[in-house]
Parts: structure tokens; C-alpha cells; sequence
């Protein structure tokens, strides 16, 4: 009982980093563009905006999407790791539990989106399913390696073992860190891969019809999946975190980093995204696998 | 205590009193099918379970029946299907040109099944093999196609005489025809053969690479009520047959160290990859719905074959939960599109749209389906998945994870699509106000194997426990299981808690729903479309080529097989042309021919030899 | 013309406690709906771009009405225009507000005698702010924009409870302009 709580603490937490760190971002993409960016809890202020307003709802699977998506992406973070022994269930954060329950969410969030009858929605559901199938083998095959050199699929040992024995995997295995990387901007959604949202091409995408508290709730959930998504490649390649201080500033720096890079590429069509991620991301991460696994090349 | 012997006369009789019952009243003989499938699914589980089913046979000659805990976790995943899917035959059997041999071959292929997964005996094992396969042929034609029963019924004796081969090869080397001493004394290059053998007959019933042209000819054209039995229960023989001779029979070709495999468990791995792949890729493609699903069947298949190979006690608890989480879950998806086709009177995705307004519970059970068949927690698809991912990752196989992760998110892919198409999206003018819910007799099937799905996936220590005995039964250490957590080397699973987290936030973000102000509701037909007005909803309801962009990629590519096939077919048609041309004839030059010939042979007969 | 039902809004209701705390995150995070009807559409832009950059006001452009708080009308009105306009004011999320760009919209500006143009929008939707001028300089548009903010505060941008309580009266004036809308089924015939 007390975990559950823990665990609820430890969203709610991810959800208030994520949106400052967020806010903070788009003063940073300002500042790129030679302008002032909005105050760093410009997000709050936009998120709880969407929570005053009244909208429209298209019959009950609309709600019942949007319900599902949130409540799946909750239960997702109060599994994640904050530091290496801040855990609400220490023992089964096993890696596969993240990757699948994020997709009980998009699920949500796709029924919901198409049950609202408008073709740009599953249009755009359509590409978010389709950049999902690109971006995510490349990840497993790396993943698949990390799993098979520490002998452990629980995050908080992967990054034990990164303290210990290992470099931190972004070093010891340099591809898999930089096909990790592309993969997280893949996740993420940022540009170039930011074909599921596409505002011009397709009016936003999935969230053509929502307004009031359904996209004040899907904000919530893509900021606690942004946070999970993060602190899960935080803890695969960066080596975890020891304590707090060290977990936010690791954070706020792969976050920026990415935002960086996203604020000055564009945006790529949807089957430019699944020949890039199936070609050179796909090579790097099968040689990295196969000289670590079969070679034993580990830096 | 039930001895299978009266079991299968029962089923027999029982079979003969549902065509007679059928022809004085047509729905006579679907209850017949209902009560008597019941019945011995419930004598199977419930003795089978506590160890009271007796094997002795006095009535049948030259019939041996023996226990094994493979054949009676089979016979009851099976049996539960067929009595589940039953259900719905009263509702179909005014369609059909004689509904009473409908009736009646299902239950003779209750017959087939409860032989094939019973008996000690090899000869046996073959007859009623064949006697199930000639029984679902008929079941087949049914349907909307007749190609399509002969393509299953020739692939499938395909495998029937591979299978045919390897029991005289086997019999060869023991001496006898029971089952348990044949496997064990086969060694050598014999035992080569006989794997091989083994491999053949199973994938022609799985429907795998390459085997696999028939599976969406028939899974498609089958009648709707027999798809589910058809994807759910008879490709799980195929994995029966792929246990007895990936598991038991002892191979020994060329070891590859890097990975700890023989070389030819890795081949079957690599085709196990391939199907996959292939199924998955296909089924993106796909307009109807049950061809989609028949495409979904191959690739699970595929991930049934890839666990068992890999020969650990996880890949083989892998494989085995594998086959009771999909075959619920295709079942279910099967019967939740049967109920719209009979609705409707369709199954295509692009004449349909919207069902969900006035068909909710049929949406619920196929939602619970696909969320299974994707690999999602918190139902049952999740638990084996990872079980078998884990598998992959222990032995280090990098190619074959590649094409059994593409696989998890493929199914993501290919399983949402009827979802969107078929249940949301616009609602047409020409269902509107004139479709209803199933009727409550359909719902029962469905809403059993939902509840079974979410428990499979919640609380997976009851059928792990028993396949544990398979485990143990084969020759592999069993897997830890205590008080609902997996403990696996490489990591622990506790489904439990991860459903009780779900259940959490779905309680909190119900609670940040309601304290918000109301939202009002508003047509379907009352949505963005830049301002402009519409009144056809055909117009915006996107259905047709769902998937175009990833489809564009690789369109070029997917007739290969088809081709390949036609190409035998054409050049065994050229051959006994040539045959015929030389030796079937009444052309004169012909006959000259043969006559110089032979007085050649005559007369140079001793010099040139 | 094909109208969105809704639910009325008392002035009562305005009144709450609560809604002040909602005013204060509505005003600092507007969304202007990127509809850009008419020739004043081409002063919004440079209020995106850095030099008067629009975004550390809180405000940012959405795609579609039922996202958006803001629908600007930029410039005149044609009567082809003002159906599609009522359709989309009448689609967003409430409370939203309504700006008038230009002069067109206040007198009918250059176009005050033209036969395809209307002269006030006020008769037919609620406008909260007119900015005046043809085209107004992009810093007249963010006073504006401040102007709305302030509005906001004092509880006195009101124009979407107006459109409920007087909602005949607006809806007499658009039928009036625009006329009854006949969509008929072109492709089922």
C-alpha cells in the first residue's frame, strides 16, 4: 500500500519535472531563435488552461480513450526508478514492462482519436504506429545487448552494473549509444521524426478534435511519457543516477541536448522515417551486438 | 474417472445423432453439438486434471491410448475452444446447403482431437491425424470457396506422409509403434531424417514459412463460425507435432558454439524468423478482416516455433503459454468478427464503419483480444512475449530477436487497423439504425474468453504450474514460480502488480476526468474539416489502405511464394505432359520409336553392357 | 445553417471564485486559431518571428477551432467567408473570445459599398477587441492582444455568454446576410 503510494508520488513528481524542464526548453529554442522564449512555467500555465475550458466529446469511447491513455501512462511511471534505491517497487522494474505499457497508452490515445470520426486523426494515429515500428527494433537490438552483457533486465541493476563493472554504456558501447540516442528522438517525437503531429500536414494529427480537458489530459500524458521515456535511457546508457542532484541534472541535459538538435532539423516524411531507422541505425546496432556479444569488445 | 475409449465412441454417436436430429428440426442439431462438446470438455478437464482418466481400451481394436501432460494441456486448450465456438453454430445454420452434416463433422473432428493427443501409439497418431484433416476439409467447403478446402487439404497431406515416413523410419529403428520408445532409440542420421520429417509436418499444419499459401485461403474463405476453431485450435496440432520432434528427438548436426544451438534448431529458428516477418507484413496489407487475422495466426505460429526450438526450459514455457494466450485471443477476435459478419453480412473494412455505437460489447471483446495479441500488459499476450523475449536474449540471437521484436510491433500495427476501420471512425449511412447488438447467446462465448484472457494475463500461475509439468516431462529444469512472480534469470515478472498499477492510474485519471467541467456532446459528422460542410459520410471515414506509405515500401515484393508455387505447379504439369507425349500415346512416330529401341537393346543388349 | 447545440452559460456562473483563478491561466496562455481570412492575415506572421515575439506573452498559433481561444478575423468579410466563419466560431471550445482586425470589420472599411461584403461583424458575432487601421502595425496588434488580456482580467470579455443570451438576435442577423444554407447531397444523386 505504501509503494502504491510511492508510486504515485514518484508520477507526480516526473509530471512537475517534465513540465518545467519542458517550459524551460522552449525559452531555450527561443533563445536559438534569436528571441525571448515564454517564462519556464509557460506549460502549467497551458496545461491547466486546457482544464478550465468546456468542449465537445463524440460519444463514450472518446472519453474512455483518453481515461485509459492517462491512467495506462500512470501506472507505467510508478514503476520507474528515480535513483538507483529510490524505487516504489524495487525488484520489478523489469525494462520490458516500460516499453509495453507506453504502448497501452498510445492504444488509449488511438481509439480515442479515431472514435472521434475525423480521417486526419487516424491519418495521424496511422503515422505514430508506423514511426513507433521504425524506431523500436534498432532500440531492442541494443537493449538486447545491454540484457545479455549485465546478465539483467531490471533497470536499477543495469545501472548498477554501469557504476561497477562497466563504463557507462554510452562509452563501452559507442553505436549502441548513438543509435540509443536517435531512437530516444524517435520516442520523443521531435523533429525530424515529428510525423505523427505534422500541425500543417494533417491539423495536428490525432488530436484534431480534442479540446478542454481531453488535450489537457493528453499534455499530461505525453509530459509523463517524455519523463519515463528519458529516465529510461537514462538509465540504459548514462549510467542511472546515485542521488537526485545528479538524476536532474542528467536529465535536464539529454533533454536540452535533444531539443537542441530537434530545433534546427526538419521534419521528414513518414517513409523517409522507416528507410532511415531501417538502414544505418539498423546496421550500427547489429554490429555493436554482435561485437560485444560474439567479440567481446566492450570500451 | 472417464476412460477416453468411450470418450471418442460417445463423440462418435453423438456426431450420428446430431445429423439424424438435424434433419427433423434445422437447430436440433447445433444443440446437439453444444451439449455433447460441453460435455466431454468438462469430463476432459476436470479428470485430466486430477489424474483420472483411464487408458484402457477394450472395445476399439488396435488402439492404445497413453497419458503424456503435452497431449492433455492440448486437449483441453482445444476441446474448450471447440465447446466455446459451438455456441454459435444455431445462429449460422440456416445458411448452409445441409446444416446437418455441418453438425455432424464437427464432432467428428472432436473425434480427431482427442485420438491424436491420447494415444501411445504412432499408427494411430496417423490415422487420426488424417481423420481430422478429412473431417476439417469438409468443414472448410462450407465456406464461401471450394479451392480453398482442396489447397489446406493438399498442404496438410503434405504432411501427413512426411509424417507417414518418419513413423516407418522410427519403427524401422525400434522395432515398435509406441510413441515414447520410438523417439528416445532414433539416433544418428536416421534421427536427421526423422526431424526433418517431423519439421515438414509441422509447419504444413502450422501454416509456416514456407508452407503457409493455404492459411489465408482458408482462414478466409472458411464460414465464419468455423474460423475460429480453424485459428485457434487446429493449428495448435502443428505445434503438437513441432513438440514431439523438436523436444524429444535428439539431433545432433553441426553445434554452433557462438550461440549454444545445433545447427538444425537454428535453421527452424531462422524459418520461424521469417514467418514472422512474412505474416506480419502481409497482414498490414490486407482489406478483410478474417485474411488479416488468418496473416495474424501465421506469425503467431511463427513465435510458437522460434520458442520451442531454442530448447531451455523458457523458450518451452514460452512456446506452450504462447499457445494458450493466442489461441484465446484469436478465437476471440475471430468470434467478435463473426458476430459483425452476421450483422452485416460482410467482412470487408472498407464497407464498414462505426460499429462500435451500436455493437459496444462486441468492440470491448475484440479491444481485449488485440491488446493480448500485440503483447500488451496487463493480458495474457504480455506474459508469454516476454517470456519468450527473454529466451531470445539468454541465448543471444541477434537476427532472430530482430524479426521477433518487428513482429511484437507489426502485430501493434496490423491488429489496430480493423479496430479503426471496421469499429470507429463515421458511421455509414447504410448501417445506420439498422444493425443491433449480437444476440445474447453469441455475447457468452465471447465474454468467457475475454475473462479468461485478462485472467491468463493477471494471474498466470495456473497454467504455468501445469505447463511446468510439460517442462519437467521433456527434460528441462521447470521455472520459478512463487505467490504470482516469475523469477527467471535474467529477471523477475510480477503480472499481478502490474495490472493493480493500471488499475491505479485508470482510478486517478477517472478521478481528473470527473472534477473538470462537462464536456457536450456532439455528432459524429460535426468535426474539423477547415469549415467546410459535409454531408457524406463515406467521405470521411478513412478505411481503404490504411497503412499506404509502409505498404508503398515493399508491395513489389510480396508474390514471391504464390509465384513460386504456380512455378512447381507449372513444371510438374510440363513433366507428366512429357510423360504422356512418350509413353500414353496413339501417334505412329512414337510407336516407331519405342520399336527401334528395343531392338537396339535386343540386339546390342550384351555388348553394351 | 448547420449550428453546433449547446448548453447556456449564466452570468451567475462567471461570477465564482474559482473562475478568477481560471481567468488568470486563460490570459497568459492564449491560442489564437490560425485562420487567416482576409488581407490583414499578412501582419500576423512578424508577430510570431523574433522581433515581436509573440510566444513570451504565453500566446502561440493552434490548427484547429476546437484547440484554439482567439479566432482573429483579419481583414473584410466576404458573405462566401462568413458562413464558414460562423461555422467555426460556433465550433470552438468556450469561453473563447473574438478579435476584429482592420477596419473592414468595424465600418467595412475600403469595401463599405460593395454588395459581397458585410460592414459590421459586430451584428453577426460577438467581437471582444477591435484594432483599427488598414492594415494595423504589428505593434497595434500585440496592444491589442494586451487589451484582450486585460479584459480577461477585469471579467469584462464577455462576447461568447453574449452569443448565448442573445442568441436569436444573432442568428435573425446571419440569416438575414447570409441566408438559409441548402446542403444537398451531391453525391448520392
Amino acid at each position: 500500500m505504501l509503494n502504491i503510494l510511492a508510486g504515485i508520488g514518484i508520477a507526480f513528481f516526473g509530471f512537475v519535472l517534465q513540465t518545467s524542464v519542458a517550459g524551460f526548453n522552449r525559452k531555450v529554442t527561443g533563445r536559438i531563435q534569436k528571441r525571448y522564449g515564454p517564462v519556464w512555467y509557460q506549460e502549467f500555465r497551458d496545461i491547466f488552461k486546457l482544464f478550465t475550458k468546456r468542449s465537445v466529446t463524440h460519444g463514450w469511447i472518446f472519453d474512455f480513450g483518453v481515461i485509459m491513455a492517462v491512467g495506462g501512462i500512470i501506472g507505467t511511471a510508478m514503476f520507474v526508478p528515480l535513483t538507483t534505491h529510490t524505487l516504489a517497487f524495487a525488484g520489478y522494474d523489469n525494462f520490458f514492462i516500460y516499453v509495453y505499457l507506453i504502448a497501452v497508452g498510445m492504444l488509449g490515445m488511438a481509439m480515442s482519436a479515431s472514435g472521434s470520426g475525423n480521417p486526419l486523426a487516424s491519418i495521424g494515429v496511422m503515422r505514430a504506429l508506423t514511426t513507433m515500428l521504425a524506431y523500436e527494433v534498432p532500440f531492442m537490438i541494443i537493449a538486447l545487448t545491454i540484457i545479455n552483457l549485465t546478465g539483467t533486465s531490471s533497470l536499477t541493476e543495469i545501472a548498477l552494473a554501469q557504476q561497477g563493472q562497466f563504463n557507462w554504456f554510452a562509452i563501452a558501447l559507442p553505436l549502441g549509444g548513438i543509435v540509443g540516442f536517435m531512437s530516444l528522438m524517435g520516442m520523443l517525437g521531435k523533429k525530424p521524426f515529428e510525423t505523427y503531429i505534422a500541425p500543417a500536414e494533417i491539423a495536428s494529427g490525432p488530436m484534431v478534435e480534442y479540446g478542454g480537458k481531453q488535450l489537457g489530459m493528453l499534455l499530461v500524458m505525453h509530459e509523463i511519457t517524455v519523463f519515463i521515456e528519458v529516465t529510461l535511457f537514462m538509465f540504459l546508457f548514462l549510467g542511472g543516477a546515485g542521488s537526485i542532484i545528479v538524476f536532474l541534472i542528467k536529465y535536464v541535459l539529454i533533454y536540452t541536448f535533444a531539443n537542441m538538435i530537434s530545433s534546427v532539423n526538419g521534419r521528414m516524411k513518414i517513409d523517409q522515417v522507416v528507410l532511415f531507422f531501417y538502414k544505418w541505425p539498423l546496421i550500427m546496432a547489429v554490429t555493436q551486438a554482435i561485437i560485444a556479444i560474439y567479440i567481446g569488445w566492450v570500451i | 474417472m472417464a476412460s477416453i475409449e468411450l470418450l471418442i465412441l460417445f463423440t462418435l454417436f453423438a456426431g450420428i445423432l446430431a445429423f439424424f436430429a438435424s434433419m427433423i428440426r434445422d437447430i436440433l442439431g447445433p444443440v446437439v453439438t453444444i451439449l455433447a462438446s460441453l460435455f466431454i470438455f468438462i469430463s476432459i478437464a476436470y479428470f485430466g486434471y486430477n489424474g483420472e482418466l483411464d487408458m484402457s481400451t477394450s472395445i476399439i481394436p488396435f488402439v492404445t491410448f497413453g497419458f503424456s501432460y503435452a497431449g492433455l494441456f492440448f486437449a483441453i486448450i482445444v476441446t474448450f475452444i471447440y465447446s466455446m465456438v459451438s455456441f454459435y453454430n444455431p445462429f449460422f445454420a440456416k445458411k448452409y446447403k445441409s446444416p446437418s452434416v455441418y453438425s455432424m463433422f464437427y464432432l467428428f473432428n472432436l473425434v480427431g482431437i482427442i485420438g491424436v493427443f491420447f494415444t501411445s501409439n504412432f499408427l494411430v497418431l496417423f490415422f487420426f491425424f488424417e481423420f481430422l484433416v478429412w473431417t476439417s476439409f469438409f468443414l472448410i467447403s462450407f465456406g464461401k470457396s471450394r479451392k480453398a478446402a482442396i489447397s489446406y487439404f493438399g498442404f496438410s497431406s503434405v504432411g501427413g506422409f512426411a509424417l507417414l515416413y518418419a513413423i516407418f523410419i522410427m519403427h524401422n529403428a525400434a522395432g515398435t509403434f509406441d510413441i515414447n520408445t520410438g523417439l528416445a532409440v532414433v539416433s544418428g542420421t536416421d534421427a536427421i531424417l526423422v526431424f526433418i520429417l517431423f519439421m515438414i509436418s509441422a509447419f504444413s499444419k502450422l501454416g509456416a514459412f514456407p508452407l503457409h499459401i493455404w492459411l489465408p485461403f482458408a482462414h478466409g474463405n472458411a464460414p465464419h463460425h468455423f474460423s475460429p476453431v480453424l485459428s485457434g485450435a487446429l493449428v495448435k496440432l502443428g505445434a503438437f507435432v513441432g513438440v514431439m520432434g523438436l523436444l524429444r528427438v535428439s539431433v545432433n548436426t553441426y553445434q554452433i558454439d557462438a550461440i549454444g544451438l545445433d545447427l538444425a534448431h537454428y535453421i527452424i529458428a531462422i524459418l520461424g524468423a521469417l514467418t514472422i516477418v512474412f505474416g506480419t507484413l502481409m497482414a498490414i496489407r490486407q482489406d478483410d478482416a478474417k485474411k488479416l487475422l488468418a496473416y495474424s495466426s501465421m506469425s503467431h505460429g511463427g513465435y510458437i516455433l522460434v520458442a520451442l526450438t531454442l530448447g531451455t526450459s523458457l523458450g518451452i514455457a514460452g512456446g506452450l503459454y504462447h499457445v494458450v494466450a493466442h489461441g484465446f485471443s484469436s478465437a476471440a477476435a475471430f468470434l467478435a468478427i463473426a458476430a459483425v459478419s452476421k450483422q452485416t453480412g460482410t467482412t470487408k473494412m472498407s464497407e464498414l464503419g462505426g460499429m462500435i455505437h451500436k455493437m459496444p460489447v462486441t468492440y470491448i471483446v475484440y479491444l481485449i483480444a488485440i491488446i493480448s495479441m500485440a503483447g500488451i500488459p496487463p493480458m495474457g499476450g504480455f506474459v508469454s512475449k516476454w517470456l519468450i523475449f527473454q529466451a531470445v536474449i539468454d541465448q543471444g540471437l541477434i537476427f532472430v530477436a530482430i524479426a521477433v521484436f518487428f513482429g511484437s510491433i507489426g502485430s501493434f500495427l496490423y491488429v489496430f487497423r480493423p479496430l479503426a476501420a471496421l469499429f470507429l471512425g463515421q458511421e455509414l449511412p447504410r448501417y445506420k439504425g439498422k444493425i443491433k447488438e449480437a444476440p445474447y447467446f453469441m455475447m457468452l462465448p465471447m465474454v468467457i474468453f475475454s475473462v479468461l484472457i485478462i485472467y491468463t494475463g493477471v494471474f498466470p500461475e495456473f497454467f504455468l504450474d501445469f505447463i511446468n509439468n510439460i517442462v519437467v516431462e521433456v527434460g528441462a529444469a521447470p521455472i520459478t514460480l512463487s505467490n504470482g512472480v516469475i523469477y527467471i534469470l535474467n529477471g523477475t515478472l510480477y503480472p499481478s502488480l502490474i495490472a493493480a498499477a493500471f488499475a491505479v492510474g485508470v482510478v486517478i485519471a477517472l478521478i481528473i476526468f470527473l472534477v473538470f467541467p462537462k464536456s457536450r456532446k456532439v455528432d459524429l459528422m460535426d468535426t474539423y474539416t477547415s469549415a467546410e460542410f459535409i454531408y457524406t459520410e463515406e467521405l470521411l471515414h478513412y478505411s481503404n489502405n490504411f497503412y499506404a506509405p509502409l505498404e508503398r515500401l515493399y508491395e513489389k515484393y510480396i508474390n514471391i511464394m504464390e509465384n513460386f508455387y504456380i512455378g512447381v505447379s507449372k513444371k510438374v504439369n510440363q513433366l507428366g505432359r512429357v510423360f504422356r507425349y512418350y509413353f500414353f500415346t496413339n501417334k505412329p512416330e512414337i510407336t516407331v520409336f519405342w520399336i527401334i529401341i528395343l531392338m537396339m537393346a535386343l540386339l546390342l543388349g550384351g555388348d553394351l553392357l | 445553417m448547420k449550428s453546433t447545440k449547446f448548453t447556456k452559460f449564466t452570468e451567475k456562473e462567471a461570477d465564482a471564485k474559482w473562475w478568477e483563478i481560471g481567468n488568470y491561466f486563460r490570459r497568459n496562455s492564449i491560442w489564437m486559431l490560425m485562420y487567416c481570412t482576409g488581407c490583414g492575415a499578412i501582419e500576423l506572421p512578424p508577430a510570431m518571428t523574433s522581433a515581436y515575439d509573440m510566444e513570451r506573452l504565453g500566446m502561440g498559433p493552434m490548427a484547429t477551432p476546437r484547440q484554439a481561444d482567439v479566432l482573429l478575423v483579419t481583414g473584410y468579410l466576404s458573405v462566401k467567408t462568413l458562413r464558414r466563419i460562423i461555422y467555426t466560431y460556433e465550433q470552438m471550445s468556450e469561453p473563447k473570445y473574438v478579435v476584429g482586425f482592420g477596419s473592414c470589420t468595424i465600418n467595412g472599411g475600403v469595401y463599405f459599398d460593395s454588395y459581397a461584403v458585410i460592414n459590421r461583424l459586430d451584428y453577426y458575432i460577438p467581437v471582444d477587441v477591435y484594432v483599427a487601421g488598414c492594415m494595423p502595425n504589428t505593434e497595434a496588434i500585440l496592444n491589442g492582444f494586451v487589451d484582450l488580456m486585460g479584459m480577461m482580467k477585469n471579467k469584462t470579455a464577455n462576447g461568447w455568454v453574449k452569443y448565448h443570451e442573445n442568441y436569436e438576435w444573432y442568428k435573425a442577423n446571419q440569416i438575414q446576410a447570409v441566408g438559409e444554407v441548402h446542403v444537398h447531397d451531391e453525391f448520392h444523386e
